[in-house]
This record gives C-alpha cells, sequence and structure tokens, in this order.
C-alpha cells in the first residue's frame, strides 16, 4: 500500500515521456487525438453510425424504421417516402445524403398468433407516424454531435447536420458553423465541398456566382485527388463529384451557356458512377 | 393471519432498511449527476433546446440502475443468511419457509421500488424545469417499471436459491438485459438461423423473461401517449404470472434446501 502513490507517480512520468518520444507512432497504437480515439479505435465508426441511426429514429418520432421495416406496425407508410421527404424539401433537387439504412431483406411474417408481439406492438409503436419538422428539428442534432464527435470523417453525419440545419430549422448561421467544423476536419473531402456550394446556391435563391466558383474548385479538387483518371474514383466520391457536375452544368444551363455543358457530361461519363445526374447532365446537352 | 402480517411487515422493513444503509443509491444518483450535469450543460454545434436526448440518456440510467438495484436487491434475500448461518435463528423462530420468502420478497420490492420512485422524483422534477408537464404516460411508465423491478427482484430471488451469488448475477442480468434490448426481435433472428439453433431462439422467445414489454422510454421521450387499457392490464398480467411463477419455483426450492 506504501508503495501505491510511487508507482503510480512512476507510472504517469512514463506514459508522458513514452508518449513525448513516439510510442503513439508504432503501429500497433491506434492513431488519434482524444479520449475516444485511444479507447474505441476502429469501434469509432460503428458508435457513429449507430449515432445517426438514432437521429434517424427521432426524425421518424421514435420509430426504428429497420425494425419497423420487418414488422410493419400500425401504420402503412412506405419506409422510403420519409427520407425522399427530406429531398421534397430540397429546392434544387439534389440528392439528399442517404441515412444509412438496413440491407437485410424483409423476413416473411409468420401468420399464427404471437400473442408477445402482439403486446410488444402496441407497447412499443406508436398510433400515428410523425416526422420532427421545423423548430423540433433541434432533437436530431445532439445525435449528429455525438456522431461526428466519435469519428469525425463521417460525412453523412455531417452533411445531414448541415441539411437539418439549413433546410429544416432554416438556421443558416448554425449550418455555417457545422460546414466550417466538417471542412476543417475533412478538407479532401468531396460531398463536403459539394454541400458547400448547395449551402451557397440555396437552390438558385443564393450567390450563385460564388457557388459557382467552389462548384469549380471542387471539381478541380475531384480531378487533383485521383490524378485525372476520373474512372479511379472511388464510388461515393464518383457519385460526389458528379453531383458537382450536375450543379455547374443547371447553373450553365440556367445562365444559357449550353456549349460549356459538353465537358462536365464528359467527365461525368468517364467517373463511371451509376447516379441519375449523369442522365440529367445529358438532357441538359439537348 | 395477523400473526403472518406482523411478520411480513417485520421482514419488508428489514429489507428496506437493509437497502438504504448500503448506500448504493447515493453512489448511483452521484454517478447520474455526474453524466447528466455535464450533457444538460452541451450545445452541440451551439444549437439551443434540444431536451429530448437528456430524457433519452436519464431514462437509460434510470433503468440501469433499477436493473442493478433489483437485482442485487433480490440476489442478496438468502445467500448472506445461509452463509452467516442467520437462517437457523430466524427459522426458529414461528414463521413458515414460504412467510419467510414471501415477506423477504417484499421486502425487497419496497425497497427497490422506493429507490425507483427517487429516480423517477427526480426525473420529473428536471423535466419540469425545463418546461414539460406531467403525463398518463409518465404514470404508466412509472407503473411498468415498477412492475419490471417486481419481475427482475423474482428472477434474482430464484437464481440465488439455484447458484452462486456471482453467477446468479451474471445469469440474471445478461437474461434480462438481452430480452430488454432483443427479445422483440427474436422471431425475425429465428428465422435467419438453421434449425437447432432456430428451435432454441423459439424457445427462449415463448418462456424468457419479456421484460421489453415494460419499457415506455420511447412513449415517454417521444410524446406518444399511454397504451390502452387493454395493453396495460395484459402487460402487468405477464409481469405478475411470471413473477408468481418465479416465486412459487423459489419456494419450491427453499422448501427442499437443507440448512
Amino acid at each position: 500500500m506504501k508503495l501505491a502513490l510511487p508507482c503510480f507517480v512512476v507510472a504517469v512520468l512514463l506514459a508522458l515521456v513514452l508518449g513525448r518520444f513516439g510510442v503513439a507512432r508504432l503501429p500497433q497504437v491506434v492513431q488519434g487525438d482524444d479520449a475516444l480515439s485511444v479507447a474505441f479505435g476502429d469501434a469509432k465508426s460503428t458508435i457513429s453510425a449507430a449515432m445517426v441511426h438514432k437521429a434517424d429514429s427521432y426524425f421518424h418520432g421514435g420509430i426504428d424504421m429497420e425494425c419497423k421495416e420487418h414488422h410493419n406496425h400500425h401504420d402503412d407508410h412506405d419506409h422510403h417516402d420519409h427520407h425522399d421527404h427530406h429531398d421534397d424539401h430540397d429546392h434544387d433537387h439534389a440528392p439528399n445524403p442517404p441515412i444509412p439504412q438496413s440491407s437485410n431483406p424483409p423476413i416473411p411474417q409468420s401468420h399464427t398468433f404471437d400473442p408477445w408481439g402482439w403486446i410488444n406492438q402496441h407497447v412499443r409503436a406508436p398510433e400515428k407516424h410523425v416526422h420532427l419538422e421545423g423548430a423540433k428539428s433541434v432533437e436530431l442534432m445532439p445525435w449528429f454531435w455525438a456522431s461526428v464527435k466519435a469519428d469525425p470523417h463521417n460525412i453523412d453525419a455531417w452533411t445531414t447536420a448541415w441539411y437539418t440545419a439549413n433546410t429544416m430549422l432554416k438556421d443558416q448561421a448554425l449550418a455555417r458553423r457545422i460546414l466550417d467544423e466538417a471542412k476543417a476536419k475533412n478538407p479532401d473531402s468531396l460531398e463536403i465541398a459539394w454541400t458547400e456550394a448547395r449551402f451557397v446556391y440555396q437552390g438558385g435563391k443564393g450567390d450563385v456566382a460564388a457557388a459557382t466558383r467552389l462548384l469549380e474548385e471542387a471539381r478541380r479538387m475531384g480531378k487533383r485527388k485521383c490524378g485525372g483518371r476520373l474512372s479511379e474514383l472511388a464510388p461515393h466520391e464518383a457519385e460526389a463529384f458528379c453531383n458537382i457536375l450536375g450543379y455547374l452544368s443547371k447553373i450553365l444551363y440556367d445562365q444559357g451557356e449550353k456549349d460549356r455543358i459538353r465537358p462536365l457530361f464528359d467527365e461525368a461519363r468517364a467517373t463511371g458512377a451509376d447516379t441519375p445526374v449523369v442522365g440529367e447532365i445529358e438532357a441538359r446537352l439537348r | 393471519m395477523k400473526m403472518f402480517i406482523r411478520q411480513l411487515k417485520s421482514l419488508v422493513r428489514l429489507s428496506f432498511v437493509e437497502l438504504w444503509r448500503r448506500n448504493d443509491i447515493f453512489a448511483l444518483l452521484i454517478l447520474a449527476l455526474a453524466l447528466l450535469v455535464p450533457l444538460s450543460m452541451a450545445s452541440p454545434f451551439g444549437a439551443s433546446g434540444a431536451s429530448r436526448y437528456l430524457d433519452e440518456v436519464a431514462l437509460l440510467l434510470i433503468w440501469g440502475f433499477s436493473l442493478f438495484i433489483a437485482l442485487g436487491t433480490g440476489a442478496r434475500l438468502f445467500p448472506p443468511e445461509f452463509e452467516s448461518r442467520t437462517i437457523y435463528p430466524l427459522l426458529s423462530k414461528p414463521i413458515s419457509r414460504g412467510a419467510l420468502l414471501v415477506g423477504k420478497y417484499l421486502g425487497a420490492v419496497a425497497a427497490s421500488w422506493s429507490a425507483l420512485a427517487l429516480f423517477y422524483l427526480l426525473f420529473v422534477g428536471c423535466a419540469l424545469l425545463r418546461g414539460g408537464a406531467l403525463s398518463v404516460e409518465l404514470v404508466q411508465g412509472f407503473v411498468f417499471h415498477a412492475a419490471f423491478v417486481a419481475f427482475a427482484v423474482a428472477v434474482a430471488l430464484v437464481g440465488s436459491l439455484l447458484v452462486t451469488p456471482s453467477a446468479n448475477l451474471t445469469l440474471s442480468a445478461t437474461a434480462l438485459t438481452a430480452m430488454f434490448f432483443f427479445g422483440r426481435r427474436l422471431p425475425d433472428y429465428a428465422e435467419t438461423v438453421s434449425a437447432p439453433l432456430s428451435w432454441l431462439v423459439k424457445v427462449a422467445y415463448a418462456i424468457g423473461p419479456h421484460v421489453e414489454f415494460f419499457d415506455m422510454r420511447q412513449r415517454l421521450i417521444h410524446g406518444w401517449g399511454g397504451v390502452d387499457a387493454v395493453v396495460m392490464v395484459a402487460v402487468l398480467a405477464y409481469g405478475a404470472v411470471y413473477t408468481g411463477a418465479c416465486l412459487a419455483v423459489a419456494g419450491l426450492l427453499l422448501k427442499r434446501k437443507r440448512v
């Protein structure tokens, strides 16, 4: 017992000295600059995704949509309608960052009466399916915040938090703060760059010239990332790159500069991305 | 009958005093405050006005703490009496083993309910301070939670007469927590696994302790409103039957136990 305090002091000193002289650079040490990184390591991204899932459940008034897909409780809303709902509010009809969903196929339900299932359905499902809208959407923010704290590279969490602030809460100062933080943590993310351009563009009601500048910058960043070989972009980056080109093409189309859309279409096609945006750009050529 | 009630009263008082003397509840309260106070001060991205996440965390803590207290109290009803041999003077008194079991069980439940009431009082106080209001679902939630506590004490009591205290706590906590979080998904899971495991899962679903029935957290947090009277009766009846079955098994085990 008498040795406990000296041992503790020595341990703390040792930890400080080793930390200063590069233990953090050893391959077996989890990289990161915060306690969460050290404690959870790779589990952070799972925790982060779970937080986004929680935010999704809050958006649906507390219903776990993944579970609902299997059980089809009191109401007969189509699950996917709710995520399209985000887009309905987006005047520029840009695809909204998806909230990750379960890829499990629906499981056929038994036809025998299940009393436990009946109780669960009635205790754990609301009679009415509601969505958080307007000022109430602020309830989603703590979960997005927790998500990006757990994994600052969870782009879905950043962009959905931005969408919530910008479109649902209509709090542009909050949306700007989120974007700035997202950019600081992910300076080379095409999705974040595209989101910033959308923010400035505001469905055509914002600063179109500034949005064009940001989109051109993002376009250059995309090309730089793959050394000009667009087909080598990662799938999510290719999709973001196409979205950037789609926005640029829309602005050019609105300005009557159809001639400048052709190279955008060629680049979008070169990515090989499976996204309807390529078709939309092509339509603007005609 | 008068004698029986007097015996029960003294046993209940004993269990009650024991829980509050152990100071577990105060330790849990300090832990809850240490978690909730910083959380309540957080303003995610500088946005203010969100409160449901606080209710969510507070209710999760209340559920965790109430399970901890219920299992601890239920599991400690008999083993210490056997270990310290205080069961002999107890049984030498004019009291049947059945009355001893029921008295001790009721004492443990009363003590756990008092802790639960304190937790809910603090929860409601905080909610009222934030501008919330009392609701039907809050009362129902408390009643369901109280039924859950009585249920958990009974499960721990049976376990305490079957296995060692540490094994009992581990098994009871695992079973109740697993059912709480995954109980309602067991039928889906049974459909995705092959035959022998699928049968096991189906049996677990049929006879396992469905503590998830008592979970009204989502209704409270998102203001869904209360459950129908029929559902409430069904849940409470399920709890009463399961708890009664556990007590009956515990009574049999205690009767057969050699002291």
